[in-house]
């Protein structure tokens, strides 16, 4: 009992655990699992890291005609680095970075916007695919 | 006249972390009769493991089953498509995995006594022990990368090595932490106040545990000898120092020091594995689609965790069952309220370490 109280007393003195967050900044360890990055120029539109995203935050839009389109949604995203095992130029194409996050804002529409562009996108796949069923229907006649 | 009253405990209430509700019939302060319901955060994550993720994506989300106890949910999903894979890891996966395991078990039974401690009416320790307990989760995060959802083991491995820097991280935190333990254990020892509240409140008997299926600290706290880290050889446990503690009081304060000394154990298994860690690959290629069933059982922090999955060579699966360990420790919990006052209520369930997310999915 008198241990307790000489200790609350000793606790007076001594430095807080807690960080003042946001006004210091949080020092992320090193290797922190952050935003994934993309290049475009280095991208061979294999889709590969589409197929693996768990949660699906990865999408390319297919026009009609040039290069597919990406986005990607980093609200959703998990961080696991599942795309970056997947690509085959892993660190050119796609790399995982270590910043973090902010959070979404209304205007950013991480949700009601998103929802919009995964129809767009397959919307894209099927009118690609009609278009190119009807261009070899048109060839062999 | 009806001469018991009943009084609700939840399902929104100070003293829990999520919600269950329970529904006390007592007699003046003495409760008599428990009626218990769980299902608050149910979120459908078996039937989306079978219709919208694949086999390979699974992993990731069985973890989000669970916050505190997320390796483990992910661990056992993966020990059991390897199975089914025929896949067997390397020493160096293996020791890795054990690692996160037991960092995990470390922190989550901190959390319990935190949480026992300021149920219990002691808020000063509860800060203590949560703040102690960021050694552990700093560790996970320098390793994993990330504080919560770690994302490390995959289907054939893990996803990040250890790197020299972190060995010697692991050892400085573990070293002032097994310090901070020691202190703990005195304190819940000798504690006068700890001790009115805790020493032969919630008692759980050998035979009750026996009858009522107890499994995890809750059992090992009544004696009964009961452990899955012994009992599978999935991991090789016995070669890196386990001993398992056992308690025979059953009691509140008993469930506590299992805690504790389990810790202390964790800690130094932990230890050995940095030491010893074999070398080799950390991920290897697996082949071919999960067809067949396997069953899995691995010791969460809270007991056994079992895991069914079934699979028709496919890339989506025919059936996920997770069966958790506060799901199978309820009829055990109920009898312990019986014979209680109603004030304890909060510290004795407290102590249980009950997981609502993991046992409602």
């Amino acid at each position: 009992m008198i241990r307790s109280m000489f200790e609350a007393f000793k606790n007076l003195f001594k430095p807080v655990h807690t960080v003042n967050y946001p006004a210091t900044e949080l020092v992320l360890p090193k290797g922190y699992r952050g935003l994934i990055e993309y290049d475009k120029e280095a991208c061979i539109f294999c889709d590969k890291c589409e197929k693996v995203c768990p949660p699906g935050a990865i999408l390319f839009y297919q026009p009609l005609e040039g290069e597919k389109e990406y986005r990607y949604n980093p609200w959703l995203c998990i961080y696991c680095g599942e795309c970056v095992r997947a690509c085959p130029k892993p660190q050119e194409a796609l790399w995982q970075s270590e910043t973090k996050q902010q959070s979404a804002l209304k205007e950013d529409g991480a949700n009601e916007g998103w929802f919009v562009w995964e129809a767009a996108c397959k919307q894209s796949r099927e009118d690609f695919k009609a278009a190119k069923i009807k261009n070899k229907s048109e060839e062999s006649v | 006249m009806k001469k018991t009253i009943q009084i609700p405990l939840g399902s929104q209430h100070i003293s829990l972390l999520e919600p269950i509700r329970f529904k006390f019939e007592c007699e003046n302060e003495k409760i008599i009769g428990v009626d218990a319901d769980v299902g608050f955060v149910h979120r459908g994550v078996e039937l989306a493991c079978t219709r919208s993720f694949e086999f390979k994506q699974v992993g990731y989300v069985v973890a989000r089953v669970c916050g505190l106890c997320a390796i483990t949910h992910s661990l056992s999903y993966t020990l059991a498509v390897e199975k089914l894979l025929g896949y067997v890891a390397n020493d160096r996966i293996k020791y890795l995995r054990m690692l996160m395991v037991e960092l995990d078990r470390i922190h989550s039974h901190m959390l319990c006594l935190a949480h026992t401690a300021e149920n219990a009416g002691f808020e000063a320790l509860f800060m203590q022990i949560m703040a102690d307990r960021e050694l552990v989760m700093d560790l996970q995060e320098a390793i994993s990368g990330n504080r919560v959802q770690f994302d490390f083991i995959a289907i054939g491995g893990v996803n990040r090595d250890l790197t020299p820097e972190l060995s010697a991280l692991i050892h400085k935190n573990l070293e002032l932490l097994s310090d901070k333990i020691d202190t703990l254990l005195g304190l819940f020892d000798n504690n006068w106040s700890l001790s009115l509240k805790y020493k032969g409140v919630g008692v759980l008997t050998l035979d009750q545990a026996y009858t009522y299926n107890a499994l995890g600290p809750l059992a090992r706290a009544a004696g009964l000898a009961t452990d899955v880290r012994v009992e599978t050889s999935d991991f090789p446990y016995e070669a890196l120092g386990y001993t398992m503690v056992l308690e025979s009081t059953g009691d509140i304060h008993a469930r506590n020091f299992v805690r504790l000394r389990e810790i202390l154990n964790s800690i130094a298994m932990c230890r050995n594995i940095v030491d010893n860690l074999p070398s080799g690959e950390i991920q290897e290629k697996t082949k071919g689609k999960p067809s067949g069933e396997a069953v899995v059982r691995v010791e969460a922090p809270r007991g056994e965790l079992f895991y069914l999955v079934r699979g028709n060579g496919q890339n989506m699966l025919e059936r996920v069952r997770i069966k958790t360990p506060t799901f199978s420790a309820i009829p055990a919990m109920m009898e312990v309220f019986k014979g209680s006052e109603y004030a304890d209520a909060p510290a004795i369930l407290a102590s249980f370490d009950p997981c609502m997310s993991c046992t409602a999915k």
